[in-house]
């Protein structure tokens, strides 16, 4: 995709929630039975802020049919290895942990993510036992280490 | 002379066993993420936040700067060995010590660097002592118009400045920020505001979860998204280290322009090490009589650069400090850490803790002695550091991102916040969108919000005094100068009055 293109649908969603924003403002309780001045009401900034949005996205939106930009977006990067990053981040985040003890659920992301990227994909038997091993120390270390810093030295309750 | 002896007895005061092994630790650390392409001077020290928690709050102020200082003088190593700036602040390093690295003087290239960078610091660390308290005991006659603007200003100049391509992109980025500081409780009358029916975001959403999923979450994905998961190829071609006194002398006046002009990039809300790197080198090119010699590995090149990115950390902590508007990204997260552990940056710090900006300064003392310590003396070691590869390195900065997120207020809800704001920083930061001033936005967004409706109040809504009172109408008119600038038919109607002017003297 070219970034005229990124920039005329980001300027769509940024006018969208310029707009929410603002009705959002105006909206919002003015406090009237607080007997609050008018000129402080909650919804104040936020009306500012939506309107100031849907301009600036107007300004992109026109920006954008000029083609000022033709660089292309997210194309220099590989989509196998976002995805597997984000995948295993996200499971991590906001599935193991909570779910299993901080410890372990730290260790098998460790482990899982480096022998993913870690892996020789044209390497021998020898390098890929290596890169498992590797993971697994690595994965060890973090776990143990986190835990007991966090734990031990800065007394937080770990999930 | 009061600024030297307390600045002398704040030194003294932190030369004790326990200071000097924080100092020790958290210089080298940050010298091995400044040096780790994919790590950042602001994803370490937001990161380094979570972790200082539980210390004192010296020695946490004391650790962050020096993982400040360090992670930005560390970008130049893998920027003269790789030809990757370890930070965006290394870019203007690379064009002069790669060249010279290509040339079998990386060791050489190296020592310099580390001469620059001390002479940075130090001459920003004179001009921070200097300006910071007559700067903070003028801002104590601000009021609420008077920090309305200047949140305003911070925003608009941190977005115009930071934008890759459209400074649009750049208001956008600091407008979002603000929009994100308007959900939760409000300051004035306490109204809960956008919580979309979700208890978790009646306290707002916390500054620390959104600046570790910004810079740390979204730097992961950048790094994995980029490169192919192995970078080390760096090969030890260190050669003398230890700068010549001859070379130093030489380029004296570059240094000395260098750091004042990283100073002053430094003090300008939003600007950051990168621009004061590039600002200093080319200003050095302009006045160079080896101007020939710059992007071939020319040592008045690479001083210029290292000297200007190390000047812009204590230039950044002039308004960090005294106003509460951050100078860069990594202030910004400073200013973070200063609320969490107690202290108050703004223009009451020099009535509450009149000492605070000499510690500060005694604190970069230090950790710059540190890093010339280690720039000097670890040059081989440093080399192998850039050989870990981003499968070994990103897992861990990733649980560092969860568990120093979780560890402020115990939420699970935090690292939901967090996770989210990678994504979406991930997304924007490939649309070209500062991220800078989405910062500047979050911890802007109550004081503006605050000023303005109290300077309403005030005035019973009438908006004169805003444009009227002597120091609201210098805002206003930067404000108004610095957008208009940069509105193209504007600037074309300036360039055309300008020509005609001159055609009409000529």
């Amino acid at each position: 995709m070219q970034m005229t293109m990124a920039d005329r649908l980001m300027a769509g969603v940024l006018g969208a929630l310029g707009l929410a924003m603002a009705v959002g403002g105006f909206r919002m309780d003015r406090l009237e039975f607080r007997q609050i001045h008018p000129a402080s009401i909650p919804g104040l900034v936020p009306m500012i802020l939506g309107g100031l949005m849907v301009i600036c996205a107007v300004l992109l939106w026109r920006e954008a049919s000029r083609g000022a930009d033709r660089d292309p977006v997210l194309a220099d990067g590989s989509w196998l290895r976002l995805g597997l990053t984000a995948g295993t981040c996200l499971v991590y985040a906001l599935i193991l942990v909570g779910w299993l003890p901080f410890l372990w659920s730290t260790g098998i992301f460790v482990f899982a993510f480096a022998a993913i990227f870690g892996w020789p994909e044209n390497g021998d038997r020898g390098a890929r036992v290596k890169a498992v091993v590797g993971a697994a120390i690595l994965a060890a270390c973090t776990a143990f280490g986190t835990s007991i810093l966090f734990s031990e030295v800065f007394l937080v309750r770990l999930p | 002379m009061n600024a030297i002896a307390s600045l002398g007895s704040e030194l003294l005061s932190l030369l004790t066993p326990t200071m000097i092994f924080h100092a020790a630790w958290s210089t080298l650390l940050g010298i091995v993420i400044g040096s780790l392409p994919g790590l950042t001077a602001t994803m370490g020290v937001a990161l380094m936040t979570t972790l200082t928690y539980s210390l004192d709050s010296t020695t946490a102020i004391l650790v962050l700067l020096c993982m400040y200082v360090g992670a930005i003088y560390g970008g130049s190593r893998s920027a003269i060995l790789l030809n990757i700036p370890g930070t965006p602040a290394s870019a203007a390093t690379s064009l002069d010590g790669y060249p010279l690295a290509q040339q079998g003087r990386a060791g050489y290239a190296m020592g310099l660097a580390t001469a620059g960078s001390m002479v940075g610091t130090l001459v920003g660390i004179v001009l921070l002592v200097m300006i910071a308290p007559p700067l903070a005991e003028a801002a104590l006659n601000f009021g609420s118009f008077e920090f309305f603007w200047l949140a305003v200003f911070g925003v608009v100049i941190s977005g115009q400045l930071t934008a890759d391509t459209t400074p649009v992109k750049g208001y956008i980025a600091g407008i979002l920020g603000l929009m994100v500081a308007m959900v939760g409780s409000e300051g004035i009358h306490a109204h809960i505001r956008f919580n979309m029916g979700f208890s978790d975001l009646n306290g707002g959403i916390g500054l620390i979860p959104a600046m570790v999923g910004a810079f740390g979450f979204a730097e992961v994905l950048n790094a994995m998204w980029g490169r192919a998961g192995v970078l080390a190829t760096a090969k030890d071609k260190s050669d003398r280290i230890i700068p010549k006194l001859a070379d130093l002398w030489r380029y004296k006046v570059t240094s000395i322009r260098s750091g004042i002009i990283g100073t002053l990039v430094g003090i300008v809300p939003g600007v950051g090490e990168d621009i004061g790197a590039w600002a200093s080198y080319v200003a050095a090119r302009r006045t160079s009589k080896e101007a020939d010699r710059y992007g071939k590995g020319s040592y008045e090149g690479l001083t210029a650069a290292e000297t200007g990115n190390s000047a812009v950390v204590p230039g950044s902590l002039i308004p960090a400090i005294t106003l509460a508007v951050p100078g860069s990204a990594s202030s910004a997260v400073l200013i973070a850490a200063l609320f969490i552990h107690g202290i108050r940056p703004g223009p009451l710090i020099m009535i509450e803790q009149p000492q605070f900006i000499s510690s500060v300064a005694a604190m970069l003392i230090l950790a710059t002695l540190f890093m010339g310590f280690y720039g000097l003396t670890l040059t081989r070691a440093f080399v192998q550091v850039l050989r870990v590869p981003y499968a070994h390195l990103m897992p861990v900065v990733f649980v560092l991102c969860v568990i120093g997120t979780y560890a402020l207020s115990q939420r699970i809800f935090d690292i939901w916040v967090m996770v989210g704001f990678g994504l979406v920083g991930f997304l924007l930061r490939q649309m070209k969108y500062p991220m800078a001033p989405l910062v500047l936005g979050i911890i802007l967004g109550d004081l503006l919000d605050k000023s303005l409706r109290r300077g309403l109040t005030l005035s019973d809504g009438d908006l004169t005094p805003f444009f009227t009172r002597p120091v609201s109408a210098a805002f206003v008119l930067l404000i108004a100068v610095s957008i208009l600038a940069n509105i193209g038919f504007v600037r074309r109607r300036i360039s055309q009055l300008l020509a005609r002017r001159n055609r009409r003297d000529a």
